[in-house]
């Protein structure tokens, strides 16, 4: 579904060049569960911006499908974006004006064809385990329903990838085991994911995992199954 | 879209409502201030403007150019039989004459006189004054000499529900006459200086008692002209010269139009032009109020603008979660832009509510009857719900939008627009103070001015002192003003009872006389004369600087007998008219004689009587004396005990002797009180104005404080990690803030030091532009600065470091 080629990211500041990836090469395919580990400034939050396309890369090819995204505009980026990816933060990144279910149809805001909105965001919510906090706001939650909105506001859109950036980082082990659970579930009903994440064991609940050093991927491996 | 913004502004009020009431209360504020003002400048601007044809009405304005100049000015008079020389002249010049106006005649009914504004008009009137009849034709009525047209409410006053038509009314404006009413017309509205309640026929030819008739350089009448088109009026205009010189000759000798001039000033112009000697203090004002207006919007906008492009930058997160959804760039400026002038549009309904609420406030405390024109406030609203919502949200808008998103979602901060966008903020608040402290100096100036008039040395006591004009009046002859003067001094309680033709009051008009110095080239200064009865000087009680004042036993004191002036006379001086002679000091001027073919001698220098406007100059006067009441008399009542049972002493004695005229007596207190009305009003809606605009000023940085000090809580958590004390830190804080403020001293000062030079430079006595006013100012706006930031900066202080260093 993804394959990355040579993909390298530079950033150019005063005068001082920064290397955050150096020729990547990766394919993910539909279905699977990534996960990408590595020591803090190793490039994982960069890889996975720019899977995201919230990060252009300074060299390579990627490609989504037969489609070449180096090829997009802004504006095509951001209805590629919306109608194709979801994503779940560290920190939540929750709208602190709006309710939980206003959080959640954000999700299907960009979307023209977002269909009958109120039904999949209530099932979204549902989902997750959320819908009881509907109209909470983000700062009478918990850190783990935060997240677990959070990722309802992920997968309103029926995304074909969702992207994580640590999104046990701030839990507790209880909730963060619980957000792996929803992911996990997530993937089984055949979503695909790719994962940043800190923890051996999460990392673990993935299909399987590569680890970045430097800007490299120095190592990939299956998981048992 | 707007759903959207709409539920976002909600939201965001709900959760921040200080900041909601800063940002939107002062917007609002602003909108409010700004409309009052504005309507009471359109209202200034607006009078006659409701005249039909207005465009092609002229007043004839009669210009002196007198020797010495301390008359000189254009007055809005004529000679009463100017009008009739002009149409012999410049036959089928259309125009009308007013005479009288305010209080300008009495209706008597049962042995009474009822006051009121009566003119006197010519059969044209109706050419030139299209006024709405309610009833009856106008033209036809003013063409009978026992016609009269009355207004609406002064036919409910005189007839109540009765049809006046028909009826006779006795009306004494020269002598009492009957007359039938013939029509009434629409009630004229505020906006006109035109005070007419009972229109009648001019008489044919001069009253007995008008000898000044036919009199140049008099000014008894208001002549008024109708031209096509301005061209028209100007070809007129350049045909004046020639006109005085044709018909003023004889009179005023050779070059008459060196003296006189005659000019056409457009009706719309009249109200605020000034008259006389007059500044141009009325426009003045109105201008003023309009700066007042447009710099508490713009200090309003300024601080919206401010707060909304601070606060924007806390929104990043949300912008770039957004971009992360899928939103591109023109969806999320369209969103700012929408948010912002919804907002915008709540603070200008919430604005438009206020001077609601607050215009009978002002219309009770101003004598006003302003109203807001919804058909031309809305669309002025609107464009500028339209501009401060595009302003605000532009900035925030674009920049937010720009940024990236991964960037911002990695960054532990907000951005705020980096060094740029506090630069921006700084200037803004510079500018914002700039205004504030202006406005502070400038109120500070006006209230010690003000304070200043009232308590100034007018010269007399202006306590235990009736002023009665009514004895002026044409109605009363000689022998009766002689009676009345007798009746009032034998009054229980009374300690003088002067008369002369000047007293404390009224428009500083009156007569005139070129002075010949003896020694000195050309026509000697121009010096108003007063002549005064016997007490005059001692119901006023001047401060004598030399010589002496009239005295009956001296026989050349009396210059009642104008045949003997060619024998001499002897006159008493004021101050500025010694000084206008050239001596040298008021002794000095103590028996010499000036005057050249009528002699006069000065007997005696007095220090200044102000009896008028504290914005008539101190004028040259001289005082000559007759042992009679003289012509067209002021009495003035010294009296010792409660002014009411004096005044009530004064009505009765009134009525008994001259019940055919109404009785104007006034405390020379309130008569006095009367002459500030205006420069208070004026002062009212500038302290009103300018004090808000402070306030909203110190909202807006308060907010831009609080704000700050919470962007920079991590900040202080370093910095007391790192041993910074509470006090290094509210230190640090309070320069952040004093030095926009200080800074906007720059901008203040040569501002409010320009604008009041110009305003003090209208007022004959006014009081010095000491830099104490300046630097008390920018103190005042220190302190208010400090205060304002000091709370947030001592609660940011105590933080505890560990949660500073967590705080986001």
């Amino acid at each position: 579904m993804i394959r990355l080629q040579n993909i390298q990211r530079r950033y150019v500041s005063d005068e001082v060049e920064t290397t955050a990836l150096h020729d990547i090469d990766l394919h993910v395919a539909e279905g699977e569960f990534l996960a990408i580990m590595g020591p803090s400034g190793c490039g994982k939050s960069t890889l996975l911006n720019t899977l995201g396309t919230v990060d252009r890369p300074t060299g390579g090819r990627y490609l989504f499908g037969d489609r070449d995204l180096a090829a997009l505009d802004e504006k095509a980026l951001a209805k590629f974006r919306g109608q194709t990816l979801g994503f779940v933060f560290q920190s939540f990144n929750l709208i602190d004006e709006l309710t939980i279910e206003e959080n959640v149809a954000l999700g299907l805001a960009y979307r023209a064809d977002a269909g009958n909105r109120r039904a999949r965001v209530a099932a979204a919510m549902d989902k997750v385990g959320i819908a009881h906090r509907a109209h909470h706001f983000p700062h009478q939650l918990s850190g783990g329903q935060q997240q677990r909105a959070a990722i309802a506001r992920a997968i309103v859109g029926d995304p074909k990838l969702i992207l994580a950036d640590e999104p046990t980082g701030n839990l507790d082990t209880a909730n963060g085991e619980q957000v792996m659970n929803i992911l996990s579930g997530l993937n089984a009903e055949g979503a695909t994911i790719v994962m940043v994440t800190h923890s051996p064991s999460h990392a673990d609940m993935a299909k399987r995992r590569i680890d970045m050093l430097d800007g490299r991927i120095v190592a990939s491996a299956m998981r048992d199954i | 879209m707007i759903g959207q913004a709409a539920l976002g502004l909600y939201r965001t009020f709900a959760r921040h409502r200080a900041y909601a009431v800063v940002n939107i209360g002062g917007l609002a504020l602003g909108i409010a201030v700004c409309l009052m003002l504005g309507l009471y400048v359109r209202f200034e601007l607006s009078f006659e403007r409701w005249l039909p044809h207005h465009r092609e009405l002229y007043l004839v304005q009669t210009e002196l150019h007198l020797p010495g100049g301390a008359f000189n000015g254009a007055y809005p008079g004529t000679m009463a039989g100017l009008f009739e020389e002009m149409r012999q002249d410049f036959p089928g010049l259309v125009g009308t004459r007013i005479r009288g106006g305010k209080d300008g005649g009495a209706v008597l009914r049962g042995g009474e006189a009822l006051p009121m504004d009566v003119a006197q008009v010519d059969p044209s009137f109706f050419d030139v004054f299209a006024l709405s009849m309610v009833t009856g034709d106008g033209r036809r009525a003013l063409a009978d000499p026992d016609g009269a047209l009355i207004s609406r409410s002064a036919a409910r006053t005189l007839f109540g529900a009765a049809d006046p038509v028909g009826q006779p009314l006795t009306i004494a404006v020269d002598a009492p006459q009957t007359y039938r009413v013939a029509g009434i017309f629409e009630d004229l509205p505020d906006n006109t200086d035109l005070r007419i309640a009972i229109l009648l026929p001019m008489p044919r030819k001069a009253p007995p008692a008008e000898w000044a008739w036919y009199r140049w350089g008099t000014a008894s009448v208001s002549t008024f002209l109708r031209f096509p088109n301005a061209a028209a009026a100007r070809r007129f205009e350049a045909k004046m010269p020639s006109f005085v010189r044709r018909r003023a000759g004889q009179e005023l000798g050779p070059e008459p139009d060196k003296a006189i001039t005659l000019s056409l000033l457009p009706v719309s112009r009249i109200h605020l032009e000034p008259q006389g000697t007059e500044t141009a203090w009325r426009r003045l004002t109105v201008t003023t109020l309009g700066i007042v207006a447009a710099m508490t919007l713009l200090i309003a906008i300024v601080n919206y603008v401010n707060l909304a492009t601070a606060r924007s930058g806390l929104r990043a997160r949300e912008v770039a979660m957004r971009k992360v959804l899928g939103a591109d760039r023109g969806t999320l400026i369209r969103q700012f832009l929408a948010e912002a002038m919804l907002t915008v549009a709540v603070a200008a309904l919430a604005g438009l509510i206020m001077a609601e609420l607050a215009l009978p406030l002002i219309n009770a405390a101003n004598g006003l009857s302003l109203g807001i024109p919804y058909a031309l406030a809305l669309p002025v609203l609107a464009l500028l719900v339209l501009l401060v919502g595009a302003t605000a949200g532009m900035y925030p808008a674009l920049l937010l939008s720009s940024l990236s998103a991964a960037g911002v979602l990695a960054s532990a901060r907000s951005p705020g627009g980096g060094r740029a966008g506090t630069r921006l903020r700084e200037a803004l608040v510079t500018m914002q103070f700039g205004m504030a402290t202006a406005f502070i100096i400038a109120t500070a100036v006006l209230v010690a001015q003000t304070a200043h008039v009232r308590r100034s040395d007018l010269g007399f006591r202006r306590d235990g002192l009736i002023v009665v004009p009514s004895l002026a009046d044409k109605r009363i002859f000689p022998d009766q003003s002689r009676a009345i003067v007798t009746a009032l001094r034998d009054m229980p309680g009374v300690v003088a009872v002067g008369a002369g033709s000047v007293g404390v009051g009224g428009d500083g008009a009156g007569m005139v006389d070129v002075v010949e110095v003896p020694g000195r080239p050309g026509l000697g200064p121009s010096i108003k004369v007063a002549s005064v009865g016997p007490d005059f000087f001692r119901a006023y009680g001047p401060r004598l600087l030399a010589g002496r004042l009239f005295d009956d036993r001296h026989r050349a004191d009396d210059a009642g007998e104008w045949t003997r002036w060619k024998d001499g006379r002897n006159i008493v001086v004021n101050r500025v008219a010694a000084e206008a002679l050239g001596f040298a000091s008021p002794a000095e001027a103590v028996g010499k004689t000036v005057g050249g073919s009528l002699p006069r001698t000065i007997i005696g220098v007095i220090d200044q009587l102000r009896f008028f406007s504290p914005r008539t100059p101190d004028q040259a006067t001289y005082f000559q004396y007759t042992r009679d009441v003289p012509p067209t008399p002021v009495a003035a009542i010294r009296f010792t005990g409660d002014p009411n049972v004096m005044m009530n002493r004064v009505r009765q004695t009134w009525r008994r002797l001259s019940p055919q005229v109404p009785l104007i007596a006034e405390t020379a207190d309130r008569r006095l009180g009367r002459l500030y009305q205006a420069d208070d009003q004026a002062a009212r809606l500038f302290g009103i104005g300018a004090g808000l605009a402070i306030l909203i000023a110190c909202v807006g940085l308060w907010g831009l404080a609080s704000f700050n000090t919470a962007r920079r809580i991590r900040e202080i958590g370093i910095r007391k990690t790192l041993g910074a004390s509470a006090s290094d830190i509210v230190r640090l804080l309070l320069v952040q803030f004093l030095r926009p403020v200080l800074l906007a001293n720059l901008i203040a000062w040569p501002l409010a030091y320009f604008a009041m030079r110009t305003w003090l430079a209208g007022f004959g006595d006014r009081i010095a532009l000491s830099p104490v006013y300046f630097l008390a100012a920018s103190l005042v706006a220190a302190a208010i600065a400090v205060l304002t930031a000091l709370g947030q900066s001592v609660r940011a202080s105590r933080a505890a470091p560990a949660w500073a260093l967590h705080h986001d």
